[in-house]
């Protein structure tokens, strides 16, 4: 019997300030016992919707609007909150997105598990403590930390907890919404095949949300694509990998590339998705689909079964009929879209440009006083390198093995215990330890940081002429109609076109990977000559991540800033940089340039970075 | 552990801070310390007034010894809690003046304050759980009119209607004629006295803590430990208690410690309207008079007690909240 039928649901939003939005569109789809399906979509998309609606959590102002959910033969739709919590977590349970937040910060962990377990079960005492401690060993987590506290906990052994916790029940269906976005590609890794193993052994059904479609082909046996509030496509992970149907999975697809390629070729889908509080006539992917055909914009396609599958798509179905010789000619496997190459090529040419900046045998020790015991950790140690003009270099790590305490050094923000670095200037050469006030300041309008967190580096309440004002009336003086000029210039470098609009707009109305833009033209606004980007794709969707690092490679071109990008994915790091250096535990274990790397590792601690990348080809 | 032992060891340090400043301060100009602080407050034209600057001597010690000896002769007086003479109660000591105002105010502010402080926690807890149901907006609104009107009024309304017009409760002082001490007929009196006051410090306190843990509450039900508590599906009851009201708690009860240590200075409005003998009407007094030992003896208490208050508000904070022993620790 099916364990989940879902018919028509749709769920709307009806803020107070706003107008209302169907986030969920007459969605239908089901999930056998044991199954394990993927739910792909950008952010924005409906996903965490969606699935927040399957386990009746909506909070106002969203709700249920139309259509039903049927859980193992009961209908849930409008179960009364009485009946649902006797299936609340030993039926259906879930580890949320971001769910660093989600246990409770002032109770100890065994605490939160003896609750769900008390509540569904006749376990008592002892004998919960002893299950506790199998769930522990399930994830793989040394039971001693059932006394701990959330905080005492790193952030993938709290996802391995949340784990842990949706398993303590033997739930016939968990929902997992991106649970491990934000960690380390490693630490992803291994949870996720944690997750594939306990899934196997002990059957439970899966719904996997992530926006990340290397890892969703990975684990998942069927394929459901969300966009703009509705399933666009349905299909085994295998199929849709080999024949996607709908052009949206075809650029979702084109996203990922083979990073031992002697030229990665990455496409991407321009545009954003649409706003749902508006209505639309016709295909809600039309603005955006290379393949659109007259009648995308006037008849919405319906989700139809379609080669085993199912697709959403006028074109992909026209073609299917017409046997691929009609007017609509044969599917495509591409998204023809924007597309960001790098050729190997161009990293040798790079190689042998001019050196801007080089660390030498750079250690930086800190100490921590406790009391009286003085704690020294070596956070960098003995690491040299050089960053070229027109050029980018990775340093490649997870988190802790110093690639931000590298980055303050040479941004002039911490100063090495040993070693230095010399910064190769328009003024010759200088120490970038040595620099203080003016100095220092001079040094900081060459050298330019972009961060992780496109949220919190701009000032949401100021409009975007004002923020990238600001670097260009400190350091350059600008004013008037100089200064509106160029800042509309930088605007439009960084693609935010018609400059026009969006000098007057503010940074809460911005998207996250408009936001970056917006960083990059602040750090650019400066005329820098080395930009150190600290992971800033990390927190982007996939498709506008390949715009940023489009962006970023377009300025190393034009401009001949160097850039040292700073990343825990070599895959990024591949289709960005020339040269890769790898960190681990603050010591340089392999460098050299970057497909050569890729292509034959010689470190053990590369090689686990590299099988850390997800690769469903 | 090092996170209570270095909160107390702070507050050892600031108490110490806060003594030898208040030696050393009169200290600092030429001239005799005593003279110049009776000038200082009398105005520079009046004349000196020999009975003023006695018990002002008795209080700062005899400017002829080093400054050391008289630093280690203050402190022992502050031991032996010798404050020196009153001047409005002379020839009595400070500290006896204080010590009869003393629980006067400590009881009623206290448990007026403790009411309040479980009261407000409890209806704005619940408020918040209700958002937006009736009982919610009554509370809401209720309060926040209620926070709209000065004390000092809803104290001399009290006082009007209950004590002058109905005459159901006595208009001023502690006590009347018993005796002192554990006797009914004196507890009697004390409840019937303490009333008025105790009610206007009701109406009035709450409304901070209402609204204030409404607040936080709502913040922390949008909160994913919330979310997960109820995908649990555990009870109503034990979400909103054990998971909501326990986290939105943390920042009520530093605020309510604090509020304790600051007693005497919300007791003065109170006890001056309701004109009960409490350290707040002594304080008031303390000013008018220009007393300067008894003023100086309620303002050390008064720092004492806010950093007793302080002291108390950390060590809960760390025991409530485990990320606050680590996050500095
Ligand atoms: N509480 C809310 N109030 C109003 N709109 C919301 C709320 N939560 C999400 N939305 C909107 O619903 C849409 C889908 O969001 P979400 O389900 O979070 O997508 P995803 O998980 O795919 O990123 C978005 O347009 C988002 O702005
Ligand atoms: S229906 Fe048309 S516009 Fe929509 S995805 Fe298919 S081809 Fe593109
Ligand atoms: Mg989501």
């Amino acid at each position: 019997m099916t364990l989940l039928d879902v018919r028509d649901l749709s769920v709307r939003y009806e803020p107070k300030a706003s107008r209302p939005l169907d986030a969920v569109q007459g969605v239908t789809f089901s999930i056998e016992p044991g199954e394990f399906v993927g739910l792909i979509g950008e952010s924005g998309s409906g996903k965490t919707t969606l699935g927040t609606a399957l386990l009746r959590l909506l909070q106002r102002p969203g709700r249920i609007s139309g259509g039903s959910i049927e859980f193992n033969g009961t209908d849930i739709t409008s179960l009364p909150e009485d009946e649902l919590r006797s299936l609340r977590w030993r039926d259906l349970s879930t580890v949320f997105q971001s769910s660093m937040n989600s246990l409770n910060p002032v109770v100890r962990v065994e605490a939160q598990f003896r609750d769900a377990i008390e509540q569904h079960s006749s376990l008592r005492g002892e004998a919960v403590t002893r299950r506790i401690r199998e769930l522990f060993d399930m994830v793989i987590i040394d039971p001693k930390f059932m006394s701990a506290f959330p905080h005492e906990l790193s952030g993938g052994m709290r996802q391995r907890v949340n784990l842990a916790l949706a398993l303590a029940l033997d739930p016939k269906f968990i929902l997992l919404d991106e649970p491990t976005t934000g960690l380390d590609v490693v630490v992803q890794h291994s949870i996720l095949e944690n997750v594939r193993r306990l899934q196997a052994e002990q059957g439970f059904a899966v719904l996997f949300i992530s926006h990340d479609i290397g890892t969703v082909l990975d684990l998942s046996d069927r394929i459901l694509v969300m966009y703009a509030g509705r399933i666009v496509e349905d299909q085994t992970a295998g199929a849709l990998l080999r024949r996607p149907l709908h052009p949206y999975t075809k650029g979702l697809l084109g996203s990922y590339g083979d990073p031992r390629e002697e030229t990665v070729k990455i496409t991407y889908v321009p545009g954003r998705p649409p706003d749902l509080s508006r209505e639309m006539t016709g295909c809600s992917f039309a603005p955006r689909c290379p393949e659109r055909i007259e009648r995308c914009l006037e008849t919405d396609p319906p989700l139809l079964p379609l080669l085993g599958g199912r697709a959403a798509c006028h074109v992909a179905h026209l073609q299917h009929e017409e046997g691929g010789a009609g007017p609509h000619g044969e599917p495509k496997r591409g998204f023809e879209g924007p597309q960001f190459v790098k050729t190997a090529d161009e990293s040798r040419s790079a190689l042998a440009n001019e050196v801007v900046l080089s660390v030498e045998n750079v250690s930086k020790v800190f100490e921590r006083r406790r009391g009286f015991t003085v704690t020294r950790t070596e956070a960098v140690s003995d690491v040299s390198f050089e960053l070229r003009r027109g050029e980018v270099t990775a340093l490649v790590g997870q988190s802790g093995s110093g690639k931000s305490t590298l980055a303050k050094m040479i941004t002039g923000v911490e100063t090495p215990t040993e070693g230095r670095i010399v910064f190769h200037g328009p003024d010759g050469d200088k120490l970038v330890s040595g620099f203080k006030g003016r100095a220092l300041r001079d040094y900081r309008s060459n050298v330019q940081m972009v961060f992780q967190d496109p949220y919190s580096s701009i000032n949401p309440a100021k409009r975007l002429g004002y923020v990238l004002s600001r670097p260009l009336v400190n350091y350059q003086g600008l004013k008037g109609e100089e200064l509106r000029e160029r800042v509309k210039e930088l605007l439009e470098r960084v693609a935010l076109t018609p400059a026009e609009r969006f000098i007057n707009r503010y940074g809460y109305e911005l998207s996250g990977g408009q936001r970056q833009r917006v960083i990059i033209a602040k750090a650019l606004a400066v005329e820098p000559e080395i930009i150190v980007a600290d992971e800033p794709i990390s927190s982007l969707d996939v498709s506008i991540r390949a715009e940023i690092l489009e962006l970023l490679n377009d300025l190393v071109k034009e401009n001949d800033v160097g850039i040292l990008y700073i990343t825990h994915d070599l895959l990024s790091a591949r289709m960005l940089s020339d040269e890769v250096i790898v960190l681990n535990n603050g010591k340089v274990v392999e460098k050299g340039p970057t497909l050569g790397v890729i292509r034959d590792p010689k470190d053990d601690y590369t090689r686990t970075l590299l099988d850390a990348i997800p690769n469903p080809f | 552990m090092t996170y209570f032992a270095r909160k107390f060891g702070f507050f050892l340090a600031t108490l110490w801070a806060v003594v030898t400043l208040n030696f050393l301060i009169p200290r600092l100009q030429p001239g005799d310390p005593a003279e110049i602080m009776v000038k200082r407050m009398a105005g520079k034209d009046a004349a000196l007034d020999q009975a003023q600057v006695e018990a002002m001597r008795a209080m700062l010690g005899t400017p002829t010894d080093s400054l050391w000896h008289q630093y280690i002769s203050y402190l022992g007086e502050l031991i032996h809690g010798n404050f020196g003479l009153s001047y409005t109660y002379y020839p009595f000591p400070v500290t006896e003046v204080i010590a009869q105002a003393f629980w006067w105010t400590v009881v009623l502010v206290t448990i007026a304050q403790v009411l309040s402080f479980v009261g407000g926690v409890v209806l704005g807890a619940y408020a918040a759980w209700r958002r937006n149901s009736r009982f919610d907006s009554v509370v809401t609104l209720g309060s926040t009119f209620l926070g709209t009107l000065q004390p000092f009024w809803i104290g001399l309304l009290l006082l009007y209607v209950f004590g002058y017009s109905l005459g159901w409760f006595p208009t001023s002082g502690g006590y009347e004629e018993a005796t002192p001490g554990w006797n009914w007929p004196f507890i009697q009196e004390a409840v019937s006295h303490a009333f008025l006051p105790a009610l206007a410090l009701l109406i009035v306190t709450p409304i901070g803590w209402i609204l204030g843990m409404r607040n936080t509450m709502i913040m922390n039900l949008g909160e994913d430990y919330i979310r997960l508590a109820k995908a649990k599906g555990l009870p109503d009851r034990d979400v909103a208690l054990k998971y909501a009201a326990r986290n939105a708690l943390l920042p009520s009860v530093t605020g309510f410690a604090l509020a304790l240590g600051g007693v005497l200075g919300g007791a003065i409005l109170v006890e001056t309207v309701f004109d009960y003998p409490g350290m707040g009407r002594l304080m008031g007094e303390a000013v008018e008079q220009k007393d300067y030992p008894l003023l100086q003896a309620l303002m050390l208490l008064t720092t004492v007690g806010v950093l007793l208050a302080n002291l108390v508000a950390d060590l809960l904070y760390g025991v409530l909240d485990p990320r606050a022993r680590r996050a500095e620790g």
